[in-house]
């Protein structure tokens, strides 16, 4: 049976326990509110770059076919991107993740293409190097807080390799932000390029029928100058769009990240919390059998005597 | 509202806002070459090229940025300027800036012509070269 020390001892650690769990909670809280702010930033971009991709499209007579729009007859190798955190202590917010890739790895395999890993993220890379996958690129050092640089470098180099014909379409596999208590593991198709993700259908029909007012229909009346042409000019912007997904898609992990935490570490405080008083309950019932033993003892000593 | 010598001008970055207000002259760089705007320009959509992005608000300041690769579009005495990056010529890092270059010239050597591999090389030395041409300023 444990003694009251060891009882006391365990107490004291578990109160230390919930004061860290605590303060993670707190910390993961307020850079949350940082994040989120961070995904509405790059709106006002996001908005001007579709307006911009419209006014080029009516005088170019549509959507040229550049190399990222095209789709692959037959899909040989895909590109799978894992964006994961740096560090864990955020519940099953990496664990998610990977397991999702490798399934997606097996469904990819029964229609006879093979998948190659890029990892985003600490724990991404050293999950894929463990389980021995094929892992191409990592980029590590950045989850908490990912800049615009960080998506274009991958944006970049998996355009690339798409272009070049040595990735036949890229995925990106990611936690959604939902809200602070939900993330949902997303797949989306990076590669070819979606017409959608260009033109903005569907995601903001609302905005853009509020758009077409007095200034929408001036602007196509006006005389426009394009510098280069606006079929030139539409094949760079529309390249733009894909490091563009893959910002949100990271600016959406890091704030899920910090949700996971968040919540990960508020659940292991209250544990903390019921294991202290618990553990309250037995020291005290360890403390009474230590009296009660004292007494009977002293009674049958004097038993004894008399 | 903007008077008859100034115009409006935004610059957005993904990251967010970095300008907004009146200014009586934009200059930068279009796929083309230097270009100057002042109010009252005629509509125009232009690819933008790395360069240094200078803002004259009036006769005493002038605002100067590393500007990378980006966009502009001019409408009705408005100027929007969407790029990748806006950095303070004074924040930039010149010896990463070198690394980068490096990196990209050593990438642009190895890949073959009209590749997306060179095309993305081109890209981040054009940027590159750029940035440490103004921070040398």
């Amino acid at each position: 049976m444990a003694t009251q020390k060891d009882v006391k001892n365990r107490i004291a650690s578990i109160k230390n326990i919930n004061k860290i769990t605590r303060a993670m909670e707190m910390v993961a809280a307020a850079r949350l509110r940082r994040a989120e702010q961070r995904i509405e930033q790059l709106r006002p971009y996001a908005q001007g770059m579709r307006k911009l991709t419209r006014r080029a499209a009516e005088q170019a007579g549509g959507i040229p076919r550049v190399p990222v729009l095209v789709e692959r007859q037959e899909v040989r190798r895909v590109g799978v991107v894992l964006i994961t955190g740096d560090r864990g202590l955020a519940g099953a917010f990496n664990t998610n993740i990977i397991r999702d890739g490798m399934r997606l790895k097996n469904e990819l395999r029964e229609q006879g293409a093979e998948a190659a890993f890029s990892a985003v993220g600490r724990k991404g890379v050293s999950a894929l190097s463990f389980r021995k996958q094929d892992l191409r690129t990592s980029y590590v050092g950045f989850t908490d807080r990912p800049g615009f640089a960080n998506a274009r470098e991958i944006g970049e180099e998996l355009t690339a390799r798409y272009v070049d014909e040595e990735l036949d379409r890229v995925e990106l596999v990611y936690n959604s932000y939902v809200s602070p208590l939900t993330q949902h593991v997303w797949r989306q198709t990076l590669l070819p390029l979606q017409r959608a993700e260009v033109l903005g259908e569907g995601v903001e029909d609302e905005e853009r029928d509020r758009e077409e007012t007095e200034i929408e229909r001036a602007h196509s009346r006006a005389l426009w100058m394009y510098e280069p042409d606006a079929e030139e000019l539409l094949a760079q912007l529309i390249p733009e769009y894909v490091n563009i997904t893959v910002y949100r898609a990271l600016l959406e992990s890091a704030a899920s990240e910090l949700g996971a935490r968040m919540t990960a570490m508020h659940s292991a405080a209250e544990n903390a919390e019921t294991m202290m008083d618990d553990l309250t309950l037995e020291m005290n019932r360890v403390r009474q059998a230590e009296i009660t033993q004292e007494i009977l003892e002293v009674v049958a000593g004097a038993e004894a005597l008399g | 509202m903007a008077g008859r010598h100034s115009f409006d001008v935004e610059v957005l970055t993904p990251e967010g806002e970095v300008f907004s207000g009146e200014v009586r002259q934009v200059s930068t760089r279009t796929a083309v070459g230097e270009i100057g705007i002042l109010a009252n320009h005629a509509p125009l959509l232009a690819a933008l090229r790395p360069a240094e992005l200078r803002l004259h608000i009036d006769d005493s300041e002038t605002r100067r940025y590393a500007q990378a690769h980006g966009w502009l579009q001019v409408f009705g005495n408005h100027a929007r300027l969407l790029v990748e990056e806006a950095i303070a010529p004074e924040e930039l890092d010149v010896a990463a800036l070198k690394e980068q270059l490096a990196d990209a010239e050593q990438r642009l050597a190895e890949s073959e012509e009209g590749s997306g591999a060179r095309g993305r090389a081109e890209k981040d030395r054009d940027r590159a070269e750029a940035f440490l041409a103004i921070a040398a300023e």
